[in-house]
């Protein structure tokens, strides 16, 4: 964490089970400051999303707290109508699977349903809708069907609908997961964009090639869904040990500055 | 991560030997599996062809929604308290000038209605033309039965032709505001009717998600298909593979279901649903609704004035 600032988020001795028998998350504790970037790294299954959906208020710890914007979030706080359209304004959630976020039947829809619920007033939301539209480049989408739209335009309207509420803390569940290399290039240039625009940003991701690129820290959680790890992304990728504990990287992998690859077991050549 | 298992040796070799690689001249017919995805194609192939006929630039085409769904629903109850063929052969004359307005292709257009008549109102109202139905007047005898005289009868053959004409003109009329409305504007028209909004938002998630569970199903029909070798006409293998694929589906959308509620959830969603409404009434939209009301009014006195 940043040092001298105030935590955004803290998350104390976090521990989560699905349907109390499956571990998701045990004994997670971190603070997040206001504007920076983190990076949830670890492998599939280790615990990012359920995290992530903590973060949100979606689900809540069995054990352990949570805290946002000074204070702690939990079902009961949430069910205050106050707090709860204080809490959904401050922090966006950008889904991994666009379709499940993705649910109006047009574009327009699915970027006004989030300032709707907030009880933003019928203009701004229209002026809002142009302005996020233009800037995301999916003007010409706005009136389209979600099924008229293609993986990479659906995560576009997934943004805009999130980023509409102009939400100071953004969460991305892989956000370039499943995304061509153009679509992934652009979505990774808004969130370093957004960074430097102040907001704060969670994302889940398993690539370490860009991390240096758009994460101010990462955290790495192990496949027995603890925390592993919690430093800068150069110190996190030159642990090469930490990095094969935590799945994120096989034993024939190397680094050539911040570019991470590896090669098969029985070339002597990079792969 | 790191593989410790090893790799069976069979796998290591090439499988030869199982099937001849050359015709036989044998024909495979397709089965459940391509009737499914042939099924799941013309479903996206007709909602495409909906949203491009709802696109084009014509007269009801260019209406509001909110105007034309109780302008044509006026129509609808004109239709349904019409008693004379001749005044509902009018009206569905107006459908066809309206489908022709509105830029669909009338040969189709006629198809596409009279395709559903014959197989759905023709068994309903097939025995009502029949003397021991509707007794009458006989116009074509058939025979006798029991020493009576069997036949279609004048009043049994006007009652079909009343119920097949409205039938004809009702599904035409319906036929006209779907395709030129455009499935999001028929939306915003229900909310304009005070159809509570919540109905109206499951009505557009329900329509929404069909779209991705038939790629789903599509998906897991043609992964089936895929790995299908030997075509076995096995009807409860079949059925079994449909059971599972039912089940995976049913888990599949119970799953997504959850991700939904909790993407509205983050975005605010208190039980309540708010959506967008943009009015935007101008004097066309005005003039349609009112030529529909007027026009269904003397419809109606019309049809009465000329008795029963």
């Amino acid at each position: 964490m940043r040092s001298g600032s105030e935590p955004l988020l803290s998350v104390e001795g976090v521990s989560y089970s699905y349907l109390e028998r499956y571990c998701a998350l045990e004994d997670v504790s971190f603070e997040v400051a206001r504007g920076e970037r983190l990076a949830l790294l670890g492998a599939n299954g280790c615990g990012k999303s359920t995290l992530l959906k903590i973060l949100a208020g979606l689900i809540f710890p069995d054990r352990g707290s949570y805290a946002a914007f000074g204070e702690q979030v939990n079902e009961e706080k949430l069910e205050d109508e106050q707090f709860s359209n204080g809490f959904r304004s401050r922090v966006g959630f950008v889904f991994q699977n666009a379709d499940a976020q993705v649910f109006s039947p047009t574009a327009r829809e699915e970027i006004a349903f989030g300032p709707l619920q907030l009880g933003l007033d019928g203009d701004e939301i229209e002026a809002r809708i142009e302005d996020v539209t233009a800037m995301l480049e999916i003007g010409d989408l706005a009136e389209r069907a979600p099924y008229q739209l293609s993986a990479g335009q659906k995560k576009r309207v997934a943004i805009a609908s999130v980023l509409v509420m102009n939400p100071e803390l953004l969460l991305f569940d892989e956000p370039t997961a499943g995304l061509d290399p153009r679509t992934r290039h652009w979505l990774l240039e808004l969130m370093v964009e957004l960074g430097r625009a102040g907001k704060t940003i969670v994302f889940a991701s398993h690539d370490l090639a860009e991390l240096e690129w758009i994460a101010d820290r990462c955290l790495v959680l192990s496949e027995d869904h603890r925390r592993l790890g919690d430093a800068a992304p150069a110190e996190i990728l030159a642990d090469r040990d930490l990095l094969l504990q935590a799945n994120l990287v096989h034993e024939h992998t190397h680094r050539h500055g911040s570019l991470v690859h590896g090669h098969g077991h029985e070339r002597g050549h990079h792969g | 991560m790191i593989r410790n298992a090893s790799t069976p040796s069979w796998l290591l070799e090439s499988e030869t030997g199982a099937f001849p690689y050359s015709c036989s001249g044998r024909r495979r017919r397709g089965g459940a599996v391509e009737k499914t995805l042939n099924g799941l194609a013309k479903v996206v192939r007709q909602a495409l062809l909906s949203e491009e006929l709802a696109a084009r630039n014509g007269l009801l085409q260019r209406l509001d929604a909110r105007a034309k769904l109780p302008g044509v629903l006026a129509l609808l109850i004109a239709v349904g308290l019409v008693r004379h063929i001749p005044v509902l052969l009018g009206l569905y004359a107006l459908t066809l000038v309206l489908a022709a307005a509105s830029r669909i292709g009338l040969c189709w257009f006629v198809k596409r209605v009279w395709l559903f008549i014959p197989l759905f109102t023709g068994v309903v109202v097939a025995p009502a033309m029949f003397s021991f139905v509707t007794p009458g007047e006989i116009v074509l005898p058939l025979g006798h039965w029991f020493g009576h005289e069997v036949g279609l009868t004048r009043q049994g053959l006007t009652s079909a032709g009343l119920i097949i004409s409205r039938v004809a003109t009702s599904i035409s009329l319906v036929l006209l505001l779907t395709l030129t409305t455009s499935w999001p504007r028929l939306l915003s028209a229900l909310r304009a009717l005070l159809v509570p909004r919540l109905l109206v938002l499951v009505l557009g998630m329900a329509y929404r998600y069909l779209f991705v569970l038939l790629d789903a199903v599509s998906e897991m029909v043609t992964a089936r298909k895929a790995r299908t070798v030997a075509g076995g006409k096995d009807g409860r293998g079949a059925r079994a593979v449909a059971g599972f694929s039912g089940g995976a589906l049913f888990g599949k959308a119970h799953s997504l279901s959850e991700e939904i509620h909790q993407a509205m959830l983050a975005r605010g969603y208190r039980g309540e649903a708010r959506t967008l409404e943009r009015l935007g009434f101008r004097v066309a939209d005005t003039a349609w609704l009112a030529a529909c009301l007027l026009l269904a009014v003397v419809t109606v006195g019309g049809d009465r004035a000329l008795g029963i």
